[in-house]
């Protein structure tokens, strides 16, 4: 290789080096808005993820389609999708059975539940940083906004919509990322707390609970509380696995969230107004 | 020199277009499988084998810079790290023979082992924040790219010499 060849070769990779940390450097310390050019490139490139993803999913679907029993297929996707809204209506009713007391409201209220409820499929995962983020294939056009919670098909809860939020895909911060906040209260002695992500894998930390308190027990559900007027009160969100006390002011309770990051596909966006806590 | 350089952005742009697409049919179809495959990784290594380090640390950069758009880290670890690997993976395959399927393979793997080092030393070391190594998991991602990447090179090699 001529010199003056290695040199522009040499030249260019100190020229994205240098790029790259002026980029990483700007965004210290941590947890500031999403750039602008890191949003327009999830607008641009979003709609193809999705439609390649809905291609193989097409594909994978008129194979199945021929060769399977068609009619049991239908009938099976059918009773999964009723199921799947029978699960949210399920949580739904749990959280609500308490504050509506005639049958009329419940029905009324149920139908327009059912009808804001908007279903979506996973269609990205974040392959830097597991456990943190997942991209649907639902965005404003279906009436996506940030800060809409999502649930999985069994109603357990999975994080909710940040943006970027583009025509037709959006971007899901779970509830096992540590820059998550999620208001929680334990099942048995009602101890409210806030729950976050530990990068420990699918783990959580439920914190600020201090060692002098009394409350919570390994093997306690957490439900949310609706305090963060994000998340509606009483979805399921984890379950507690461990509490050791510490040498600080706060107890270590360590808690494993309901959804399962490896199985998830379909999931279920609650609009802004549902449930206790708007 | 004008029609290649054209050849050389339209390849650049396929390749990305093609990385992106096997990105997103992985990682949506069955996300656990992205912790062993990086899919980014592959297609940088594959084309910056065949095309040099220029080549290689562009595509390496434009993969980077996707995947963190798709990422909720900090924007632009993984631009940095690709970017490194393309030049590295570029520059050094122009100056040994890895065309044998056994030393391509083993020279991908330390490749994307260094990558990997890199993109561990930036989180753990640089911003501070915990690593998940998914038990383990994680580490495999080097031996995969490796194993794929000589697959891909080497049937590309006999598919290009048969039309020859």
């Amino acid at each position: 290789m001529p010199l003056r060849e290695k040199r522009t070769s040499f030249r260019i990779l100190v020229a994205l080096v240098v790029f790259h940390l002026l980029l990483i450097s700007i965004q210290i310390p941590l947890g500031g808005r999403r750039k602008l050019f890191e949003s327009a490139v999830f607008f641009i490139l979003s709609p193809v993820q999705k439609t390649a993803v809905s291609a193989f999913h097409g594909l994978e679907s008129a194979w199945n389609n021929y060769f399977d029993l068609r009619r049991v297929r239908r009938e099976n996707q059918t009773l999964k999708q009723e199921l799947f809204f029978l699960s949210q209506e399920k949580r739904f009713l749990e959280d609500r059975l308490g504050i509506f007391k005639s049958e009329a409201d419940i029905r009324g209220v149920l139908e327009k539940y059912r009808a804001s409820l908007i279903p979506a499929r996973v269609i990205g995962t974040d392959t830097g940083n597991y456990y943190r983020s997942l991209i649907l294939n639902k965005g404003t056009l279906a009436g996506v906004r940030p800060d809409m919670a999502v649930c999985d098909r069994n109603g357990d809860l999975v994080g909710r919509t940040i943006a970027p939020v583009s025509l037709n895909e959006a971007m899901v911060q779970l509830i096992t990322d540590p820059e998550s906040s999620v208001s929680v209260v334990s099942s048995t002695d009602k101890v409210v707390g806030i729950m976050s992500g530990t990068m420990q894998g699918n783990l959580c930390n439920l914190k600020h609970i201090l060692t002098t308190s009394q409350g919570g027990k390994e093997g306690d559900d957490l439900t949310t509380t609706g305090f963060d007027k994000i998340y509606p009160a009483g979805i399921r969100v984890a379950r507690i696995l461990s509490i050791k006390p510490t040498k600080s002011v706060f107890k270590e309770i360590v808690a494993m969230p309901y959804f399962s990051y490896a199985t998830i596909d379909t999931v279920a966006i609650l609009p802004l107004v549902s449930g206790g806590g708007n | 020199m004008r029609e290649t350089v054209l050849k050389d952005i339209l390849r650049a742009a396929l390749a990305t277009l093609t990385a992106f697409i096997f990105y997103s049919l992985v990682g949506g179809i069955r996300p656990s499988l992205m912790i062993v495959l990086n899919a980014f990784s592959l297609i940088v290594v594959t084309f910056s084998v065949g095309k040099g380090e220029i080549f290689g640390a562009v595509l390496g950069a434009v993969c980077g810079l996707i995947q963190d758009s798709f990422s909720l880290g900090v924007f632009g670890v993984a631009g940095l790290t690709k970017t490194l690997l393309g030049f590295w993976t570029g520059y050094v395959s122009k100056r040994m023979d890895v065309v044998p399927f056994v030393r391509n393979a083993a020279f991908l793997l330390v490749m994307s082992t260094l990558e990997l080092l890199l993109w561990v030393f930036f989180n753990a070391f640089v911003l501070r924040s915990r690593v998940d190594f998914r038990h383990g998991i994680l580490l495999l991602q080097p031996f995969v790219t490796a194993l794929l990447g000589s697959l891909i090179l080497t049937v590309a090699r006999r598919v290009q010499a048969r039309r020859a």
